[in-house]
C-alpha cells in the first residue's frame, strides 16, 4: 500500500490521538504532560539518549517522570509524549517518536493493562478502516522459547548454565560475546553483569531468528495479537521479579501486532534499593561496552523510597507503529507528519 | 567507529580489507541489542557478503577514497595516472590495473581507489568507444545473425564483433563484460 496522502495523514493522527484520549479518560485515567528535557533519563543498556545542552537529555521515555507523579498520588495516568533515541533509524525505528504510556494504579492491574493494549489497538485499527487482530494470545517466554528452539530454560541460569543449556556448539551463535569470553576470557568481572549481557544476547538472537516465524504462524491462524509474557528475571528492566512454577521470571510482557513489536508492560518495581542496584548494573554494562555512564535518577529513587510508588502496572506503546500497522503502511515514514528534510541523525 | 555510525555507503576495514556497506537495515527487539544488518562489498575484489553487527561492537573505518584520474603513460611494471584536481602523479602497479590495462588509452579518465594511501584498484568507465584498427573486410547485409569475427581495437585488444564491422569503424564496448555493444558514429 502506498503512503496515505497528507490530508489523510493529518486526519488519521487527529482521530487516533482523540481515540486514545477518549479510551483512557473513559477508563478513569488522567492525561499528564511531563518535561521532554530531563536531567537523568531512564538507564537502559541499549537505548542512547540524545543530549540536550547545557546539561540534560531528551527523554527516551516518560517513565520516571510519570512514576514520580504516581508516587505523589496522581492515580491512574496516561501520556502521549515525544521521545528520542539516538541512532535508531530504520523502517520501524525513528530517533523521535510518540510513546503512549499509561499506568493503572491498584493491585493486580497487570492483566488489565494487557486488555488496554488490545483495546487501543482495536480502536486505532477501527478508525483507519482496517480489521484489528481477530484474536490475541498470551504466552510465557519460557514456553515459547522451548516451543521454538527445543531448549528448556528456567531463568536462573548464569552464563555457564546458559551455554550448557544451549549446547556448547550453538552458544557462539546465540551469545556471540559471552561465548567468546568463555574461550578467551575478557568478560565482565561481576557475574551478574555477565549474566545480564548473556541473557540480553540470548533474547536478541531469539527475537531476531525464532520469534518472527512463530508470530507469522500465529497470524496465519488468526491470532494477529500476541503478548509474550513472564520474561526472564534478568531482563526485568523496571518490572517486579518473582519465582513461579520453578522459573525465575519478571512480570514483564511485550505485545506484538501483525508481527511487529508494539508495546512493553510491567507490574512496576517498587523497591528503591533494588531499582538502584539495577540502574547501577546497567550503567556498569554501558561502560563495559564503552558507552558513557548516565547520571543516576536520584530524585526518582528518593520518591520510590518515600512517599513510595503505589502498586501499579504500566505500558509503553509505540503510537507511530500502531498507526503504521492500522493503515497497512510498511514504514514509519509513510505515516509521519514530518515535512521537509530530516533532522541530521544524532 | 561505533556500530551506531553504520550507514549505507560507510567504509569499513575488515581483516585488512576495505568494504563498503551497500545495504543497511536496523532492527531492534524490545530493550535488546540493536542489530545492524548489512550487505557489504569488498572494494577491491567486488565480492559481497552479509554481516550483522550488534550494539556495543566496535568497527574500524577504512581509510579509502576514490579519485578521478587521467592515464598518462605506462612504464615496464606500472601505470602512471594524474589527479585531475591537484595534478599530482600516482604510479599504480601493473598487478592492480590487471586486465583493465587492455582498455587504457592516453588521457583516458578513470577512477582510482586509494586505500591507506595506496592505489588498490581502478574503475574504467562502464562503456568506451574504440576504433577498429584491424579486421577482415565487412560483410554487407549480414546484421541479423549472431556470427562474429575477431577485430583489433586501438589498444591492441581483440574483441568479437559482427561481420558488418569494418576497419576504421567506431564501436561501443562494455568494459565489464569486455564485449561489443554497438557501432557508433563518431
Amino acid at each position: 500500500m502506498s503512503a496515505p496522502a497528507w490530508s489523510r495523514r493529518v486526519a488519521l493522527w487527529d482521530e487516533a490521538l482523540a481515540a486514545v484520549r477518549s479510551y483512557f479518560r473513559g477508563a478513569g485515567a488522567r492525561e499528564v504532560s511531563t518535561p521532554v528535557r530531563v536531567a537523568a533519563p531512564a538507564i537502559e543498556p541499549y537505548i542512547e539518549p540524545i543530549t540536550a545542552p547545557p546539561g540534560g537529555y531528551l527523554a527516551t521515555s516518560p517513565e520516571l517522570a510519570m512514576k514520580r507523579l504516581l508516587c505523589r498520588g496522581s492515580g491512574s495516568i496516561f501520556q502521549i509524549s515525544h521521545v528520542f533515541r539516538r541512532a535508531e533509524l530504520g523502517r520501524h525505528h525513528a530517533e523521535e517518536f510518540h510513546l503512549l504510556e499509561w499506568y493503572r494504579v491498584g493491585e493486580a492491574r497487570y492483566d488489565a493493562v494487557q486488555r488496554d493494549v488490545e483495546a487501543v489497538v482495536a480502536a486505532v485499527f477501527a478508525l483507519a478502516g482496517r480489521a484489528p487482530p481477530r484474536r490475541w494470545v498470551r504466552r510465557d517466554f519460557f514456553d515459547l522459547f522451548e516451543e521454538t528452539t527445543g531448549v528448556t530454560l528456567t531463568g536462573s541460569e548464569d552464563v555457564a548454565g546458559l551455554i550448557a543449556g544451549l549446547g556448547a556448539g550453538a552458544a557462539a551463535r546465540w551469545l556471540p560475546l559471552a561465548a567468546r569470553w568463555r574461550e578467551r576470557g575478557g568478560g565482565p568481572a561481576d557475574p551478574e553483569l555477565a549474566r545480564l549481557l548473556a541473557w540480553t544476547e540470548l533474547f536478541t538472537t531469539w527475537s531476531d531468528e525464532h520469534l518472527p516465524g512463530w508470530l507469522d504462524r500465529q497470524r496465519a491462524q488468526g491470532a494477529g495479537g500476541v503478548h509474550v509474557d513472564a520474561f526472564p528475571e534478568v531482563l526485568a528492566a523496571l518490572a517486579e521479579r518473582e519465582r513461579a512454577d520453578g522459573r525465575a521470571i519478571a512480570r514483564r510482557f511485550e505485545s506484538h501486532v501483525l508481527g511487529v513489536e508494539l508495546a512493553n508492560g510491567y507490574r512496576e518495581l517498587r523497591d528503591a534499593q533494588e531499582q538502584r542496584r539495577r540502574f547501577e548494573r546497567v550503567n556498569a554494562l554501558r561502560q563495559w561496552h564503552g558507552q558513557p555512564a548516565l547520571p543516576l535518577a536520584n530524585d526518582f529513587l528518593h520518591d520510590l523510597e518515600s512517599p513510595g510508588l503505589p502498586p501499579c502496572a504500566g505500558v509503553a506503546l509505540g503510537l507511530d507503529r500502531l498507526l503504521m500497522l492500522a493503515t497497512g503502511a510498511s514504514s514509519l515514514a509513510e505515516i509521519s507528519l514530518a515535512l521537509g528534510s530530516p533532522v541530521p541523525a544524532g | 567507529m561505533d556500530v551506531s555510525d553504520l550507514r549505507k555507503n560507510a567504509k569499513l576495514k575488515i581483516d585488512g580489507h576495505p568494504y563498503v556497506v551497500t545495504e543497511f537495515q536496523f532492527v531492534k527487539p524490545g530493550k535488546g541489542q540493536g542489530l545492524y544488518k548489512c550487505k557489504i562489498k569488498n572494494m577491491i575484489t567486488g565480492s559481497t557478503m552479509d554481516r550483522t553487527w550488534r550494539s556495543g561492537e566496535k568497527l574500524e573505518a577504512a581509510d579509502v577514497e576514490t579519485k578521478k584520474m587521467q592515464f598518462l603513460f605506462r612504464t615496464p611494471d606500472a601505470f602512471t595516472f594524474m589527479d585531475k584536481e591537484t595534478y599530482e602523479q600516482l604510479e599504480v602497479p601493473e598487478a592492480v590495473v590487471g586486465q583493465d590495462s587492455d582498455f587504457l588509452l592516453d588521457s583516458m579518465d578513470v577512477e582510482v581507489l586509494i586505500y591507506e594511501r595506496r592505489a588498490v584498484g581502478i574503475t574504467l568507465p562502464s562503456h568506451l568507444v574504440m576504433e577498429i584498427t584491424e579486421c577482415e573486410p565487412g560483410v554487407k547485409g549480414d546484421t541479423a545473425t549472431n556470427v562474429t569475427k575477431g577485430a583489433k581495437i586501438e589498444t591492441g585488444l581483440e574483441v568479437q564483433v559482427p561481420l558488418f564491422i569494418k576497419q576504421g569503424d567506431n564501436i561501443k564496448i562494455d568494459t565489464r563484460t569486455r564485449s561489443y555493444v554497438e557501432r557508433v558514429n563518431k
